[in-house]
């Protein structure tokens, strides 16, 4: 009877109800979301329109002319185009990479799972300090690859002398750790069904002609994905910059995000950081939006029609 | 079931995509740097403490009248400052059995990173280490002087003299001073002999070192001179003004330092256009080669690549050591001339300094360990002035008996500094801000080299840089 009674009393129900069932184990979720992403997001917002800088405290609200001067301040152009030139480089590079070894990782072979962890492998421990620093070792001037290149009796490189050359070594590192495009690759791989590529080799299609005409467009759609991830995450690239060359020389590495960085804690700018930061934002979704926007031209949809 | 996953795919990839560039970008990314070097610095220091911990529970049996008290504490520097701090600290916590001190190090760029984060959050270290570049911290800072007058830090054996270099205009005692320093040129004595080069003078030239540097990378294949350390700035770029006109006539920064000290850009050029020439010519790294260096103990100089570096002379007796080690013998010269009977520039000032934090819960204590820091003669045995001359007349006496041959060479070279003319005020200081304008000066040499602009043009710039500092 006592069980009844609370069966139909208010807190009961409300306990059970598949709403709060549902927040609750969305909260910590929910609790992160708003203190770590949603607040700070919403204060950079602010601070994009004032002066603060976290040295002296001070807080004055400037209007537009943080976005105003970013177009005059010299580092910040040159910064601008090194991150466009980054990504222009190392996304297609390392999605190209990524297709082309979980292609070949999609044979029947019991060594396919060693491989494609072997492969995944960078990616886990890319993003490291520990990393990076190996990565300075290797390019450095008398680091490994000029020491293979002169005992070849080549001239050695001189790489992060050279403001021209500096960025390919970070690009190389980007393209490198292609393990989660691989993976998503490799999935989209098996979903496509093996009765077309029976099709097309009774037709007497070769093995160029399948990858082109089945095996591209049924991917297309997750290429699209791994598109969209990867240049968000190449326009947001730190640590290689900030570890191995600081953004040097003469500002010819200086990726966006290490410039934020700069701006922000080394020279006290937050205000302006903050608002490049914003800044930004709208160029991402702008690219975003046209990537999007171009998919119906080559991405393939087996619904077949719209 | 292609299209329901893509879906899903995509409509998480926008959202996380967006979340993560707008707060991403300026948040997380940059605190994951420090964070990391924190998390390494616990672990060492949870090492370290441990076997120390026990002692200190058994200590605090007997004087249990007495709080426990956790006072922070960071500073910059070389790996044998690190080594010989921690072992101080440990000195320390030993005689005082109710104090635990938690320490921090850092390279000098990462340091100043993390003492602004410390600085927006009020969470400054206890006792921190600060150099000419104070007054953007000044906030920060909490005046010794109540305990100076309470006999907390005792300065009875520190000259007046020494007291106010670390003393504001207005009398405040801001800290005090780890130790005397000055600006020297360290070389390689047998690099010079080698490649036919006379040795400096105490008044040699900019146009003796540039050729003193072309010459040794000609015979040698060596850098003649090292590169753009944390030095240079203020040892070179700065003190080339100084040098022109008559003494005291010009420096980079007013003493107000609310303004230029110059007033034609130009008089910059020939120091810019050496700098750049060297660099094109390979007697002076070039910027991936200076990535290498990341502290004076792995500098070209020390390394045996390079045969002159610009230091602070209290970093000299540890690279003097390191060398003669290996069988090479390093010296000091002066930093070179504009002109050989013109001013020098260089004077004496203070390396480095301990402060107490306005954050602080235990101002008293922490003083008490800057007092213990500066005049036990213990205490210095171990840190030998590696932070600079000490200022403490007893410490002094002591260290010079015991000097070493690096040691003797240094206190030999700040006499002979000390004898330089000097003007009758100077300012050593740097203004909130610095570092850009460094940063872009140091760009702008680059720029040079790679000939997308002129000495001229730098100069210009530079200035422009440094004047925006006071609008």
């Amino acid at each position: 009877m006592t069980q009844k009674a609370e069966r139909t009393s208010g807190f009961y129900s409300f306990i059970n109800n598949t709403n709060t069932v549902g927040y609750v184990f969305a909260f910590p979720f929910i609790f992160g979301f708003i203190c770590f992403s949603f607040i700070p997001i919403v204060t950079s917002f602010y601070y994009s329109f004032t002066d603060y800088s976290m040295g002296s405290k001070t807080l004055t609200y400037v209007g537009f002319k943080n976005f105003i001067d970013l177009f005059s301040d010299e580092v910040f152009i040159k910064s601008l185009g090194i991150t466009l030139k980054y990504v222009l480089l190392s996304v297609p590079l390392k999605l190209a990479f990524a297709l082309l070894v979980a292609f070949v990782l999609t044979r029947k072979s019991s060594m396919v799972t060693l491989y494609r962890s072997l492969y995944y492998v960078p990616s886990l421990v890319g993003g490291s300090v520990a990393v990076a620093l190996v990565w300075k070792q290797l390019f450095a001037r008398k680091g490994l690859f000029n020491v293979v290149l002169s005992d070849m009796g080549l001239k050695t490189i001189n790489w992060f002398g050279d403001q021209k050359l500096a960025l390919y070594p970070l690009i190389l590192m980007t393209v490198w750790q292609f393990g989660s495009s691989m993976i998503i690759f490799a999935a989209g791989l098996k979903e496509i069904p093996s009765t077309y590529y029976e099709a097309a080799r009774i037709d007497g299609a070769n093995g160029r002609q399948t990858f082109f005409k089945i095996t591209l467009p049924c991917l297309s759609p997750i290429i699209l994905y791994n598109l969209v991830m990867q240049t968000i995450q190449a326009f947001m690239s730190f640590t290689q910059a900030f570890v191995i060359t600081q953004g040097g020389p003469n500002n010819g590495t200086l990726l966006y995000a290490l410039n934020v960085y700069n701006q922000a804690f080394k020279y006290n700018h937050m205000g302006y950081a903050c608002a490049m930061s914003w800044f930004m934002l709208v160029v991402m979704s702008i690219i975003t939006l046209v990537i999007f926007k171009s998919s119906k031209f080559w991405v393939f949809s087996e619904g077949g029609d719209e | 079931m292609m299209k329901k996953f893509l879906a899903t795919l995509l409509s998480v990839s926008i959202v996380a995509g967006m979340i993560g560039c707008a707060g991403g970008s300026a948040q997380p990314a940059a605190t994951a740097e420090p964070a990391a070097e924190e998390a390494k610095e616990e672990v060492k220091e949870e090492q370290e403490a441990e076997p120390e911990e026990e002692e200190e529970e058994a200590a605090e049996a007997e004087e249990s009248s007495e709080e426990p008290i956790t006072l922070r504490m960071a500073w910059w520097g070389s790996q044998t400052r690190h080594d010989i701090t921690a072992e101080v600290i440990e000195m320390y916590e030993k005689e005082n059995p109710n104090v635990k001190i938690e320490y921090e190090f850092y390279d000098f760029d990462s340091y100043f990173t993390k003492l602004k984060t410390l600085v927006a959050s009020d969470q400054v270290w206890d006792i921190f280490q600060l150099g000419g570049n104070f007054p953007e911290y000044i906030d920060k800072i909490y005046y010794i002087n109540e305990f100076i007058d309470s006999g907390v830090v005792d300065t009875s054996k520190i000259s007046d003299a020494y007291l106010k270099i670390t003393q504001d205009t207005e009398g405040n005692q801001i800290g005090l001073s780890n130790g005397l320093n000055t600006y020297g040129i360290a070389y390689d004595v047998d690099m010079f002999k080698e490649a036919g080069v006379p040795l400096p003078t105490d008044t040699w030239t900019w146009d003796d070192f540039a050729d003193a540097a072309m010459k040794i990378h000609e015979h040698t294949g060596n850098f003649g001179s090292s590169g753009f350390t944390s030095s240079e700035f203020i040892a070179g770029c700065s003190t080339y003004i100084a040098q022109q006109g008559s003494v005291g006539e010009n420096s980079f920064f007013n003493l107000e330092l609310d303004g230029m000290g110059f007033e034609d850009a130009q008089m910059l050029t020939p120091y810019i256009e050496m700098r750049a020439n060297l660099i094109k010519e390979g007697a002076s790294p070039d910027a991936g080669a200076e990535m290498e260096i990341t502290d004076i103990e792995n500098d070209f100089l020390v390394t045996g690549e390079a045969a002159m570096t610009w230091v602070a002379v209290n970093q000299f007796p540890t690279i003097y050591d390191i060398c003669a080690e290996e069988g090479r013998t390093l010296a000091l010269a002066t930093v070179p001339r504009v002109k050989s009977d013109g001013p020098s520039g260089t004077v004496i000032q203070s390396s480095q300094m301990l402060c107490v934090s306005q954050d602080s819960q235990y101002k008293e204590e922490a003083a008490k360990f800057i007092s213990w820091f500066q005049n036990s003669v213990d205490c210095n045995n171990v840190l030998k002035g590696e932070r600079g001359i000490p200022i403490n007349d007893d410490v002094r006496t002591a260290l010079e008996a015991e000097a070493t041959d690096g040691q003797k060479e240094m206190y030999d070279y700040v006499s002979l500094v000390g004898t330089f003319e000097t003007p009758e005020k100077i300012n050593v200081l740097s203004p909130a801000g610095q570092d850009e304008v460094v940063d872009n000066y140091r760009n702008y040499i680059q720029q040079v080299v790679a000939g997308e602009i002129t000495a001229e043009e730098a100069a210009d710039k530079t200035y422009a840089d440094a004047e925006k500092l006071f609008e």
